[in-house]
C-alpha cells in the first residue's frame, strides 16, 4: 500500500507496515526521541536511552498488541474487530519481512540501553522486562491466543 | 542504586562491556540465538489448512463438475408463467392478461397510486427537465435535487430527523442490516420475516436468534436467556450490540406486529429495535405512517424504520428513517446506498407527488381498510379456504384447509384455482418463495392483495369467483377419484397440449 496509489485491500491494516519509506520514518521517530531525551539536561546517558527503551517498547506494546481493530470502516462485517494490530499485518502470516524487522528493533534497542548503562543491574530489570512485554506477543504460538482471556473482547 | 555518573567515555562504556555480569550476557546471547532463528525462519500462514496428498486426490476425486446450463425443469413456475400470462398495459386496479381484463389482486396497489395522472404529470415534467437515469451512485454525481426534496419529504413526513433513500427497495433493509450488526452481534428476528431482510440478516453475519411468529412470549424468552448470558460474562456484553428486526406488515403472513409489546420489550431488555414498513408504509395509521401510527406509538422509540416506495406509492427505491446520526451511518456504510445508480429522478419526482397525494387525501387510506375488512369478512365463511391475515391488512393468505402433504401437490392445485379465477376476470397470484432458501417455508397460499378502489360488486365478483374457484377445482380434482390428484393434473396438462 503506497499513498497516492489505488489499493484493493479492504482492511489497510493488513499491509501498510509494507509501505515505501515507514521502516526508515519508524527509526528516524524513535531516533527523534531519543534526542529529545538527550537533550533535557539532567538525563544521564544512562537514564535517556533506558527511556527511549521504554518509552518505545510500551508505545510498540500498546499499539501492535493491545488495539484491536482497524481505524477504517472496513467490509468484513468485523473479522478484524477482535485482532490486534500485530495479528492483521500481513494477513496474520508470521516471520514475514515487516515481522522480522519489528521483532529486530526493540532488541536491538535493549542491547544499545544495556550498553550506554554500563550493564548496571537495575537498568538490566527495567530493560528485559519491557523487551519480553514485546517479544512474547509476537511468538507464532501466541498467535490469537488470549491468556487467561485478557483482551479477547 | 549504585550512582552513575552523567556520561562516559568510550574507553569506560568498553571496558563496561568486559566486567559485564554473566547473567546479562547469557541473555544478550539467547537474544541473538532468537533473532537469527526468526530471520532464518520461512514465512508461514498459521490458519492456512495444510492438505496431504491423499486428502488432495480425494478431493479432486470428488469434485463433480456443474452442468454448463442449469436444469430447469419444464414446468418451472416462471417458464409457465411467462407462457401462460401476458400482460399488457399498466398494473392499476384492471389488469389485461392475454388481452382479457381482469380485476388486479395480485400487485400491491394499495391505495390506486398506479396511472395517477397527477403523478404522471409531474414524471413527464421530471423528464423533460432531468432525463431518464441520474447516471451514477448518490454519492458520485448521482445527486439530483429531486432525491434531496425527497430525502427532506419523507423525513418531515415521517417526523424523523433524516431520511436516506435507496433506489432498490430489496436493497434497503438489506443494506441497512449489515451496516450497523456486525460478526459477534445479535440479532432477534421474526421467523416469518420477508426474503430481504433474510438477505441483510445472513450479509451481516451476526448471530441471528429466530422467535415465532409474533410470538412475543417467545421473543421474551430468548431475551431472557441472553441476559442470563450477559451478566455471566459481561466484558463481551459491553461489546456486543443487540437488534430485534420485524417488519411492520408481513408480506409473508399478512399480520401486523405487536409492536407496543416490542417497545417494552426493547427498554426493558436493552435492544434495538429496525421496523420494516415496506407493506405498512402508506397504507396502516391515519394519514399512512405506518405501524408506529397505527398502533400510536412515538417514532423515536424505533432506531431505525425502513420502507418502500414500491408498493404503495408505486415509485421506485426505499429509504431508512431515525435519528440524523443513525441514518448518516448509512452514506458511507449503506453498500446499496454507496454502490448503486440513484433513482432515475422522475421517478423521485413522482415519489415526491405521491407522498403529496397521500397527505391531502387520508380519504384513501379510509376506503382502504372498509375494503380490507369487507373482503375479508366475506372470505372468512368461504369453504375450502383458510384465510391468513389481519382484517385491516390489505395482504391476505388464501391456504387450503386440507393441504396434501405433498407441497407440489398443493402448488398445482392453487395454479388451477388462478386459471380458473383469470378465465373468470379475477388475477390473482400465487405466492412465490425460493423455496430451499427460505428461512421458513409457509404452506403453499394464494396472495390476496386489495385495492382502494374497489366497488361493492366488484369485491362480491372477487368473492364469488374465489369461492367457486375453490369449489370447481377441489370436486374436479376429488371426482378423478381412484387416481391421485398429481396425475389428474398431468393429464389435463397433457389434454392441454393436445389441444394446442
Amino acid at each position: 500500500m503506497n499513498v497516492g496509489v489505488a489499493h484493493s485491500d479492504s482492511n489497510p491494516t493488513h499491509s501498510y507496515f509494507n509501505s515505501k519509506g515507514i521502516w526508515l520514518t519508524y527509526l528516524l521517530l524513535v531516533f527523534g526521541v531519543h534526542l529529545l531525551l538527550l537533550s533535557v539536561p539532567f538525563f544521564s546517558v544512562a537514564v535517556a536511552w533506558t527511556l527511549t527503551n521504554v518509552l518505545h517498547d510500551v508505545c510498540m506494546f500498546v499499539m501492535l498488541h493491545v488495539t484491536k481493530g482497524t481505524p477504517w470502516e472496513t467490509s468484513d462485517q468485523g473479522i478484524a474487530r477482535t485482532e490486534t494490530q500485530w495479528e492483521q499485518i500481513d494477513y496474520g502470516k508470521q516471520f514475514t519481512a515487516t515481522k522480522k524487522f519489528f521483532t529486530t528493533v526493540p532488541v536491538v534497542l535493549f542491547f544499545l540501553a544495556s550498553f550506554y548503562s554500563r550493564y548496571d543491574k537495575y537498568h538490566f530489570v527495567i530493560n528485559a522486562s519491557v523487551l519480553a512485554l514485546n517479544l512474547i506477543p509476537k511468538l507464532p504460538q501466541l498467535h490469537k491466543v488470549r491468556i487467561f482471556g485478557i483482551n479477547k473482547y | 542504586m549504585a550512582y552513575i555518573p552523567a556520561t562516559w567515555d568510550m574507553y569506560d562504556l568498553i571496558q563496561g562491556v568486559l566486567q559485564a555480569p554473566w547473567y546479562h550476557m547469557v541473555f544478550e546471547v539467547a537474544l541473538i540465538l532468537l533473532i537469527f532463528k526468526i530471520y532464518v525462519s520461512q514465512s508461514f500462514s498459521p490458519e492456512k489448512t495444510v492438505l496431504t496428498e491423499k486428502e488432495k486426490d480425494l478431493l479432486v476425486e470428488e469434485w463433480q463438475p456443474e452442468p454448463l446450463t442449469p436444469n430447469v425443469p419444464d414446468d418451472h413456475p416462471i417458464i409457465q408463467s411467462m407462457e401462460k400470462y401476458c400482460i399488457e398495459g399498466q398494473n392499476g386496479k384492471y389488469i389485461t392478461v392475454n388481452g382479457k381484463s381482469c380485476i388486479n389482486m395480485s400487485t400491491f396497489n394499495f391505495i390506486s397510486m398506479v396511472g395517477n395522472k397527477q403523478i404522471q404529470d409531474r414524471a413527464v415534467k421530471a423528464l423533460r427537465v432531468y432525463g431518464v437515469g441520474s447516471c451514477g451512485p448518490r454519492g458520485f454525481y448521482g445527486t439530483m435535487d429531486v432525491h434531496l426534496e425527497l430525502e427532506d419529504e419523507l423525513a418531515k413526513f415521517m417526523t424523523s430527523e433524516e431520511a436516506i433513500l435507496y433506489s432498490y427497495s430489496f436493497a434497503t433493509i438489506a443494506s441497512a442490516i449489515p451496516a450497523y450488526s456486525k460478526r459477534g452481534d445479535i440479532i432477534f428476528a421474526d421467523e416469518n420475516v420477508g426474503f430481504a431482510i433474510q438477505k441483510g440478516l445472513i450479509a451481516s453475519r451476526s448471530h441471528i436468534k429466530w422467535f415465532r411468529h409474533n410470538d412475543m412470549e417467545h421473543l421474551e424468552s430468548l431475551l431472557i436467556e441472553q441476559n442470563k448470558a450477559d451478566k455471566k460474562n459481561p466484558k463481551k456484553a459491553k461489546v456486543t450490540r443487540r437488534f430485534i428486526v420485524v417488519e411492520g406488515l408481513y408480506l409473508n403472513t399478512g399480520k401486523i406486529c405487536p409492536l407496543p409489546k416490542l417497545v417494552e420489550l426493547k427498554w426493558k431488555y436493552k435492544v434495538r429495535i429496525f421496523l420494516e414498513e415496506s407493506m405498512s408504509f402508506g397504507v396502516l395509521g391515519e394519514t399512512g405512517r405506518g405501524v408506529t401510527e397505527h398502533f400510536d406509538i412515538s417514532r423515536d422509540n424505533i432506531d431505525l424504520i425502513a420502507g418502500s416506495l414500491e408498493n404503495s406509492i408505486a415509485s421506485v427505491g426505499g429509504f431508512c428513517c431515525g435519528k440524523k446520526f443513525v441514518i448518516d451511518h448509512q452514506r458511507l456504510s449503506g453498500l446499496g446506498y454507496c454502490f448503486s445508480a440513484s433513482q432515475p429522478p422522475m421517478l423521485a419526482a413522482s415519489a415526491i407527488e405521491a407522498l403529496h397525494i397521500l397527505q391531502e387525501q387520508p380519504r384513501l387510506l379510509v376506503d382502504l381498510r372498509e375494503k380490507c375488512e369487507k373482503i375479508h369478512d366475506k372470505l372468512k365463511n368461504v369453504t375450502h379456504i383458510q384465510l391468513i391475515g389481519d382484517p385491516i391488512s390489505p395482504i391476505k393468505h388464501l391456504m387450503l384447509t386440507e393441504p396434501a402433504s405433498d407441497r407440489d401437490l398443493d402448488m398445482h392445485t392453487l395454479e388451477m384455482v388462478v386459471d380458473y379465477a383469470m378465465n373468470e376476470g379475477v388475477a390473482l397470484t400465487i405466492a412465490r418463495h425460493l423455496d430451499s432458501e427460505e428461512n421458513n417455508l409457509l404452506p403453499p397460499s394464494i396472495r390476496l392483495s386489495v385495492n382502494c378502489e374497489l366497488t361493492d360488486e366488484e369485491i362480491n365478483k372477487v368473492v364469488s369467483v374465489i369461492s367457486d374457484a375453490f369449489r370447481e377445482v377441489l370436486q374436479k380434482l376429488s371426482s378423478v377419484d381412484m387416481k391421485s390428484p398429481l396425475d389428474s393434473v398431468k393429464q389435463g396438462d397433457g389434454e392441454q397440449i393436445a389441444s394446442r
